[in-house]
């Protein structure tokens, strides 16, 4: 049952909210799609990086002399070969703030060199490169350079980096505090905490994860000395970026000079939207040695260089009155950006995060203040729900925290305070204004589906078989479709965020779609080929769709933030009405009547009235020919069919949800087993809810894994201990059961398809509804929190009443 | 050394280093680069393979000891652009594959479960994620994978009329 709320604005032909099947699958399917380490290019050499073994030293001296001799080798690098390449640019810088980053020439802030060449800042920093004939040669080569090292002491976590007497990572970053940023209203926070008749607090650590997708990064770098052009192949879910901030930001060659290609990617999360030494390497090297130069990490690499995600630690508080009214919300957090400032993470630990706070509630005063500092840790950047999830953890943990403190059922604290209906536009007070919803819809039927009332008899009945249940709620309001490219500059975003697309139409009636967008697995081909095959009335199977190869496609920024459906998507179906009303002018000369006379639907031009009269219709493919031929046209209309649409909305979208975890703890193990898990989410209109489906139950999983297994865990002296899938677990199919899945359907008015982003939103509440499941189950031991990820050791020992 | 193995129904004779891996003479060696890498360690079942029919992570096997062994890919398990089998099929109907990376050593393991079910009772839900825990996927949440192994186990004792079909239940909603 799907409940629906608002008007419709769709234009189309019942397309689209269709489970279409996904047309790239069989592909898939039979092991055939190219992926970067698929790519073999004639005469490629193999490059290999060596990344620091220690977290923090300086280094003395680099021999690579040995390596060179060694069979196979044809170019070992230091930073020394690379003096006049920029570093990689970091380019979201928080918004208001006065941030401290290295410099950069160009005037941007600069992030990390290609390779480091005097100090090094967390184990795994590139100081190396190797390219040989194979990949076995270039990997063998490494273990021959020998670097001498001066260790620092080094620092891990961001509150002890701000310490006074901790290791300073960067001469002009003074302190390691890259940026104090703050959004709401402190004094009146303040005041509401100091009045209120309940306040609650947590201290909270959500931990640090590592988005695993499971195809590693990779690159191919080929550079054509005959024409000076250079092409980059990588596993990027943001080509056209990559290409405007190496180009113009890091090597400082023309912007028309460089190719960047998305083959097919094997996930990113979050992770492969950023810029790599690897990427700049690759060309360097490929100009130097005049073959194609290839690079594909391992999983221990990648554990050890892509971005790694979330890593607050958080001193919150919520403060209400006795009959459960929240009055204010406060939070302090302490981010850890790592050594370096990735291309976007500063952002991501900042207003990704601080402004979602509220979450689903009406709070009459809210402040968040985040002290983001470098560590010696691998650089932040987004993961799948990347800030959102990690506000709504702590709100909705505050939420039960306070809901216990005065004897209230937290379902009822939750209904209390969402944001009614009549509120939209909903300005939140930390710097978002939440679309369109409707929140008590949504939550009454999350918390129907999931059995709640069901609940206390459940409990007793798991006791009788030595375990407790518990059942946590989670609701959460996600910021997505970024967006508006001037309120995104007002977040420190240096760069547009909009989105284009292109339609060809061709003289056969075949359609081309282009957008600059890039599939990481979310079936663009599919739902794209929906959306303009819906506005024009077509077949989708006449409809291809092209992305990821920034010579073929129009600019866009990629996929991230759930962004591609509610931004690439609109920019489709608005270029599809441009082909459409230039169909309507030309139908008025091919049909003899004034254009008012003219309609277009069903993929055909008619003259009023005539539908089913062939004399006075042309369809599509017939007027696509005509166009193509251009005979006959007069001079306002040009011949041809090939439009193009920029898509820059006028706010974000807010989709939302609620989920419900019931877990159950063996009294014996302290094992945790989710044993079931309903989620009702809002992402607008879906234009293709099969593949939605499959996001969600991902999504889930992935946020299951934080809550219970899932952590980067670094040792004192800064080495990563969870270094590889042996050490860092990841959710299997064991576990997690089936979900009951059910939607609302409110759409956004910031874009003509009414959507909104849905890729990643599911894994923002389940952490937060899985530990609030797991202190309720505790809860009659005196357990007020527990800290994530919520392994069996952890439980055991608070069954056995030993404190966190 | 000299080695020969059957890949795919093809004998394949080359020379090898002692050290050498099955998946590295299957994609850079052999050019099958349907069998995917995506860890160092045994632990992401991106690489399986069929190995004289057991299907086995090709990470974690030294081509030596594969010799004289019939392998199979997944470029063996249908033609270039070929029909999907069975089980690629059910998969394909409940949208089992996302990135499509984790996709090929999923088909190569889950072939095998399949394969055996036409003659016995169809798995039930746990066996079948008790199958699928060397596999790791990242952006399916392995739902859509369980229900396509659940469709193509129905499918295939459907196909052999003398079993009794009793297909696992699938307890999804929405
Ligand atoms: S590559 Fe073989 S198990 Fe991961
Ligand atoms: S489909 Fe992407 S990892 Fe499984």
């Amino acid at each position: 049952m799907t409940a629906v709320t608002g008007e419709t604005p769709l234009q189309g032909n019942g397309l689209l909210g269709q489970p279409l099947d996904s047309r790239e699958d069989p592909q898939l399917l039979r092991g055939e799609a190219t992926y970067v380490g698929d790519i073999d290019l004639a005469g490629t050499a193999h490059m290999a990086i060596l990344g620091s073994p220690i977290a923090h030293a300086k280094i003395l001296s680099i021999d690579t002399k040995a390596a060179e001799q060694l069979p196979g080798v044809l170019k070992v690098a230091t930073a020394a070969d690379f003096t006049d390449v920029m570093p990689l640019p970091c380019i979201w810088i928080p918004g208001g703030v006065e941030s401290h980053f290295p410099p950069h020439p160009y005037g941007l802030p600069g992030s990390r060199p290609v390779l480091s060449g005097d100090t090094v800042r967390h184990v795994g920093d590139p100081i190396a490169v190797v390219v040989a004939e194979t990949p076995r040669q270039a990997a063998a080569a490494l273990a021959a350079i020998s670097v001498e090292y001066e260790p620092l002491t080094v620092v891990t976590r961001a509150d002890e980096a701000l310490a006074e007497g901790a290791p300073q990572l960067h001469e002009a970053v003074p302190g390691n505090l890259n940026a104090y940023w703050t959004c709401g209203d402190k004094d009146r926070t303040d005041a509401a905490i100091a009045a209120a008749e309940v306040t609650v607090e947590l201290d909270l650590v959500n931990q640090r994860t590592i988005n695993s997708p499971i195809e590693p990064r990779g690159a191919v770098g080929d550079y054509n000395a005959a024409t000076g052009e250079y092409t980059l192949y990588a596993s990027t879910q943001g080509p056209h970026n990559h290409r405007f901030l190496l180009s113009a930001l890091v090597l400082g060659i023309p912007f028309n000079k460089l190719r960047v290609v998305a083959p097919t990617v094997g996930g990113s999360f979050g992770t492969k939207g950023y810029l790599y030494p690897d990427m700049p390497l690759v060309l360097l090297l490929s100009k130097v040695l005049g073959r194609p130069v290839k690079w594909v990490d391992t999983r221990t690499g990648l554990m050890n260089s892509t971005v790694q995600g979330r890593d607050h630690r958080q001193h919150v508080t919520l403060a209400g009155t006795r009959d459960g009214r929240i009055t204010a919300v406060r939070c302090t957090s302490y981010a850890n950006l790592g050594a370096y400032p990735s291309t976007i993470g500063p952002g991501v630990a900042t207003a990704l995060m601080g402004r979602s706070i509220s979450g689903m509630y009406d709070i009459d005063a809210a402040f968040c203040e985040v002290y983001a500092a470098f560590t010696n840790t691998v650089p932040l950047g987004a993961q799948r729900g990347s800030g959102r999830a990690e506000a709504a953890f702590l709100m909705e943990r505050l939420v039960d925290r306070y809901a216990s403190e005065i004897g209230m059922d937290p379902a009822a604290v939750r209904r209390k305070n969402l944001v009614p209906k009549e509120k939209f536009p909903y300005d939140n007070g930390l710097g978002w204004t939440y679309d369109s919803g409707d929140y008590q819809l949504n939550f009454d039927r999350a918390i129907e589906l999931s059995g709640y009332a069901d609940m206390p008899a459940r409990k007793t009945e798991a006791r009788a078989r030595g375990k407790r249940l518990g059942v946590g709620i989670a609701s959460y309001v996600a910021i997505c479709g970024v967006g508006p490219s001037t309120r995104m500059s007002k977040e420190g975003m240096l760069g547009g965020t909009w989105e284009s697309a292109n339609i060809r139409v061709h003289p056969t009636g075949e359609v081309t779609v282009t957008v600059g967008s890039a599939s990481t697995g979310q079936s663009h081909g599919t739902v794209f080929a929906q959306v303009a095959a819906d506005e024009l009335g077509i077949d989708p199977s006449q409809v291809q769709v092209y992305e990821g190869d920034t010579l073929k496609a129009p600019y866009g920024q990629g996929t991230y933030g759930s962004r591609s459906y509610s931004m690439a998507a609109p920019a489709i179906a608005l270029t599809a009405r441009k082909i459409k009303s230039k169909l309507v002018k030309a139908g008025a000369v091919f049909l003899g009547v004034p254009e008012d006379k003219v309609v277009y639907a069903d993929g055909k031009v008619f003259v009023e009235g005539h539908e089913d009269d062939t004399e006075n219709t042309k369809t599509f493919a017939e007027l696509a020919m005509a166009m193509w031929y251009g005979w006959g046209l007069p001079p306002e209309i040009e011949p041809a069919l090939d439009e193009t649409t920029h898509f820059d909305p006028p706010d974000f979208n807010y989709p939302f949800g609620t989920h419900v975890a019931v877990v159950e703890i063996d009294e014996l193990t302290g094992e945790t087993e989710v044993v079931a898990y309903t989620a009702v989410d809002d992402a607008g209109h879906i234009g293709n809810p099969k593949i939605v489906l499959g996001q969600i139950e991902g999504s889930i999983v992935h946020g299951l894994g934080q809550a219970l297994m899932e952590h980067a865990e670094y040792d004192p002296d800064g080495r990563l201990v969870s270094r590889d899938l042996g050490h860092y677990a990841l959710p299997r199919a064991i576990d997690a059961p089936f979900f009951t899945l059910d939607k609302t359907t409110t759409p956004t008015p910031h874009n003509p398809l009414g959507a909104k982003g849905a890729g990643e939103i599911a894994t923002v509440p389940p952490a937060a509804a899985v530990v609030n499941a797991v202190v309720d189950a505790l809860s009659d031991l005196g357990v007020r929190h527990i800290d994530m990820p919520v392994t069996p050791e952890k439980v055991w020992r608070r069954l056995r009443g030993e404190s966190q | 050394m000299d080695l020969s193995l059957n890949v795919n129904g093809r004998p394949e004779q080359f020379a090898a280093q002692p050290n050498e891996l099955l998946v590295e003479r299957l994609r850079d060696g052999l050019g099958l680069t349907g069998t995917k890498v995506g860890c160092d360690t045994g632990q992401c079942g991106t690489c399986v393979v069929r190995l004289d029919g057991r299907s086995v992570k090709s990470c974690l096997i030294l081509t030596a000891a594969a010799a004289g062994s019939a392998v199979t890919t997944i470029e063996g398990v249908t033609t270039p652009g070929g029909e999907l089998t069975g089980l690629q099929e059910a998969l394909r109907q409940e949208h089992g594959t996302q990135c499509g990376f984790c996709t090929p050593g999923m088909v190569m393991a889950l072939g095998e479960l399949v394969e055996n079910t036409s003659d016995r009772e169809a798995p039930t839900e746990p066996e079948i994620r008790e199958w699928l825990t060397g596999n790791l996927c990242r952006c399916t949440g392995y739902h859509s994978v369980v229900r396509g192994v659940q469709r193509a186990c129905s499918a295939a004792r459907e196909d052999a009329p003398a079993q009794p079909a009793t297909a696992a239940a699938s307890g999804q909603e929405g």
